[in-house]
């Protein structure tokens, strides 16, 4: 059943012009996993949301919840997903009970336990005003309504935006408890640490195309772990620099090393320690939030670079453009003049 | 096809935008049809028909003075050339005599007698056929009479133009009655019609005979003029004055109206001289040149004042003020402007205000097809245009039951079309509104295409107005005209509705088919557009 597929994109692409849109995605999200979705403002991570709810047309390529086609079956597939979608604006109602009410009967849904339940848990006045609610209000009353027909397959866009710091945590443990329920979670976000939290793999998007999916099981549990070491004489610094440790980077000034070094071989590391002066040593935490800069950061440089060049290419072709015109014009006149 | 929990979301959200619509626009007609129904807008225009009813009967009634004192002339003419034959006659039977001599036997003398008055009869022939008197009669009394012109010629001719001229009014009277009944009087207006012309000829054959007896008297009409213009006058004094009375009007009064007949009369015929005089510049009088002068004498107003000015008077006083106000006024601008805004507002409510905002989101994200929702707004937006529209036709049946008979030129089938004919141009703009919220995901979009060019119709239906025929012409601006083939409330022609024509029958036909096109086109986009939500 794990590797049974909830939700699959394969080679979507929506070209909205100008390099914005999303382009040749592919991506699986299984069943029972939470897949969590970051990236910068504007990378694409709303516009596959819609494609997967059925919002959107594809360009090409195809979205499948569960079998069945997201923009053919829209209807369908709304049966077994709920939603809570990242722009929060609620129908012209007066209060959020009436709000959830209204949904809970769009829905289908007729008992109201466990919308009560969440709404005990999120803290949540549902009688207020849904004009004059605070943004957080709104979004726990957008989590409510996507979360109370108790769905199998949840899509999120962005669901903590708003949330004060305890009640994202009372979030994260129903996005938990949910999981533990067995249900596939889809999940966009920007930030790192709450999907580290809950997330079994995250994909990066970045200007429409995923750059990385990380196993965030594997990022907890390395294979290989860094430490940093100071030693307090050059001494020391030249002669461990000799031994055939991987150095990942290397300040002199301070005689600093920084080495990787895979998990069975750190006993062999302070054994070889012990017998140099150590100013101090630490292990250099790898995280998701890391993983992904590091990547970033990569990438970025070439892509500012691309998109320079674009923009050359563009002004110059405006450039040219114009030249010709010019051209073409004293040449008539030219003629005229003849 | 229809999602309850969203069309209950729909009447949540709009009912008091629908509620305050619906009541003011109810509002405004009841007061409309009440206030026009009780106020007398009527007078007005009653009175500028009055003005040219009555100018017309001043006209009739010159026509009739100056007819009568033509007879009364005639009459005069009539009893001179009586007067001149009787005298031909006697000078006849003198010649006759005379050629005989003294010695003339009975038999010769009878002979002559008898010649003469079959001379006679041949030239007052045409008087016997009126008069009870046959020829046998007439020539006995012919006879009887030069019996005595033998020892009294003066008695004799005296008497002899007695007898004659007093044949002469009967005559008339059956030819006054005749041209009567040929105009196509009845009987009764015949009859007193020859009893008037009797009445004017037998004192016209007093006047002459009166007036003959003088030792200077030379034949003229102009001597009779002055007594022909009198007695027309004072006839149709006492007749307009026994006419009063007989009306139960009081004797004070009725004597100020004959009086002002009289004076009517008096100046007809005054006018009537001056334009004979003016023809006549020869002297003689022909038959044309009388019809002329009567033609000039008779004028009313509506023939003095320009064709132009009197059409424009004329248009005014027929103008059908309830058919403008309510019909062309209500039902076509003032009482569509507040539901029109309702349905622009509701329409983008329904479908692009909500992909705009991101709320459509919520209901999408359940089960529901996007084709149930569009045709549940679109069942929302059209059942409460037509709960607007049927409070509206019950007010307007009501306010016209209520001022129902005070001459209230609005029927009960007229405004029950009145009231179609707007539900049908909302149905269509509605329809017209709610594509442009099923095509644009942007509000502003839809409010600028549907709410403007909805706009647009309404203010070209109110310039057009100035160019349609329902203005009186001395305030149309036929140019005007131009603003209503841009106007699809042109579709909705209460004219039509008013004069009974069936045109509207296509046109209502015309508003429902766009209504039914827009929502398809509508509903059909909206299934297969992206939305951002």
């Amino acid at each position: 059943m794990k590797n049974e597929i909830a939700i699959k994109v394969e080679h979507l692409t929506k070209d909205y012009g100008k390099g914005r849109g999303i382009f040749d995605l592919t991506f699986n999200v299984h069943k029972g996993e939470v897949f969590g979705f970051v990236g910068t403002n504007g990378s694409g991570k709303t516009t596959t949301i819609r494609h997967i709810m059925g919002f959107l047309k594809p360009d090409s390529g195809d979205v499948q919840v569960q079998g069945f086609d997201a923009w053919k079956d829209a209807p369908h597939i709304k049966s077994f997903v709920g939603y809570v979608p990242g722009e929060i604006a609620f129908p012209d109602l007066s209060t959020g009970t009436i709000f959830l009410k209204n949904q809970a009967e769009l829905l289908g849904v007729k008992n109201m336990d466990y919308a009560n339940s969440l709404i005990d848990k999120l803290q949540l006045d549902t009688s207020a005003n849904l004009k004059r609610m605070s943004k957080g209000m709104k979004q726990k009353t957008a989590i409510v309504a996507g979360f109370m027909a108790d769905k199998d397959i949840l899509i999120l866009d962005e669901p903590t935006t708003g949330l004060d710091p305890l009640m994202r945590e009372t979030f994260l443990d129903i996005i938990l408890q949910e999981k533990s329920k067995g249900k596939t979670i889809f999940m966009s976000s920007q930030m790192f640490d709450e999907l580290e939290i809950t997330c079994d793999r995250v994909a990066l998007i970045l200007d429409g195309k995923i750059i990385d999916i990380a196993e965030v099981a594997s990022l907890q549990n390395p294979s290989h772990r860094i430490y940093k070491i100071e030693f307090t004489n050059q001494k020391d610094y030249e002669k461990f620099k000799k031994l055939k440790f991987k150095i990942v980077r290397d300040q002199q000034k301070y005689f600093q090393v920084t080495i990787k070094i895979a998990n069975s071989s750190i006993n062999q590391l302070f054994n070889v320690l012990k017998n140099y002066q150590v100013k101090f040593i630490s292990e250099v935490k790898q995280n998701l939030e890391k993983h992904f800069k590091d990547i970033l950061a990569s990438q970025r440089q070439v892509k500012i670079v691309t998109s320079e060049e674009l923009d050359k290419t563009h002004r110059q072709k405006r450039i040219e453009k114009r030249s010709l015109k010019k051209q073409q014009k004293l040449q008539k006149e030219e003629k005229d003049d003849k | 096809m229809i999602n309850k929990a969203l069309f209950k979301q729909s009447c949540k959200a709009n009912w008091v935008k629908w509620l305050t619509v619906t009541v003011a626009t109810c509002t405004m007609l009841a007061i409309v049809i009440i206030v026009l129904g009780n106020l007398a807008i009527n007078d007005i225009r009653d009175s500028l028909k009055e003005v040219f009813a009555q100018a017309d009967q001043e006209a009739t009634l010159k026509e009739d003075v100056i007819d009568s004192y033509d007879l009364y002339l005639s009459a005069v003419d009539g009893t001179h050339q009586i007067v001149v034959g009787v005298d031909a006659m006697f000078a006849s039977y003198d010649q006759a005599k005379e050629a005989i001599g003294s010695s003339a036997s009975d038999e010769q003398l009878s002979a002559i007698k008898n010649q003469v008055a079959a001379g006679a009869i041949q030239q007052f022939g045409d008087l016997l056929t009126s008069s009870g008197m046959t020829q046998e009669e007439l020539q006995a009394s012919i006879i009887t009479l030069l019996g005595i012109y033998d020892f009294s010629p003066d008695m004799a001719r005296n008497s002899a133009i007695s007898t004659i001229t007093a044949m002469l009014p009967t005559q008339i009277e059956q030819l006054a009655q005749q041209q009567k009944l040929d105009e196509g009087a009845t009987q009764e207006e015949a009859e007193l019609a020859g009893q008037q012309a009797k009445g004017l000829a037998e004192k016209a054959v007093a006047d002459y005979l009166d007036k003959s007896s003088a030792d200077d008297f030379v034949y003229s009409q102009n001597l009779f003029t002055a007594s022909a213009t009198t007695e027309v006058n004072e006839m149709m004094y006492d007749q307009v004055y026994e006419m009063q009375i007989a009306q139960g009007v009081d004797a004070e009064e009725a004597e100020i109206n004959a009086v002002a007949v009289k004076v009517i009369s008096n100046t007809a015929i005054s006018t009537y001289q001056i334009w004979q005089q003016t023809y006549s510049e020869d002297g003689v009088l022909t038959d044309e040149e009388k019809t002329l002068a009567k033609t000039e004498a008779t004028k009313s107003i509506s023939d003095q004042i320009p064709d132009k000015v009197s059409e424009a008077l004329e248009e005014l006083g027929n103008m059908d003020v309830y058919g403008l106000i309510i019909g062309s006024i209500f039902y076509r601008i003032a009482g569509l402007l507040l539901p029109m805004v309702f349905v622009i507002m509701t329409a983008n409510g329904l479908l692009a205000g909500q992909v705009d905002s991101g709320s459509m989101a919520y209901v999408l994200s359940t089960p529901t097809k996007r084709r149930t929702v569009s045709v549940t707004q679109m069942t929302y937006l059209l059942f409460s245009l037509f709960a607007m529209f049927a409070l509206l036709t019950a007010v307007s049946v009501i306010s016209v039951w209520i001022v129902g008979g005070n001459n209230f030129a609005i029927n009960f089938s007229e405004i029950l079309l009145f009231n179609l004919g707007a539900f049908l141009t909302m149905f269509a703009i509605a329809g017209f509104c709610f594509m442009c919220s099923a095509i644009f995901n942007r509000a502003k979009y839809s409010l600028s295409i549907g709410g403007g060019l909805t706009i647009f119709s309404l203010v070209c239906t109110i310039l057009g107005l100035f160019g349609s025929s329902v203005v009186p012409s001395a305030m149309r601006i036929t140019q005007m005209n131009f603003f209503n083939y841009l106007s699809i409330i042109t579709f909705f022609d209460t004219t039509d509705i008013l004069s009974g024509s069936l045109a509207w029958l296509w046109k209502f036909g015309i508003l429902l088919v766009i209504g039914i096109v827009t929502i398809i086109i509508g509903i059909f986009r909206f299934d297969k557009k992206d939305l951002p939500l």
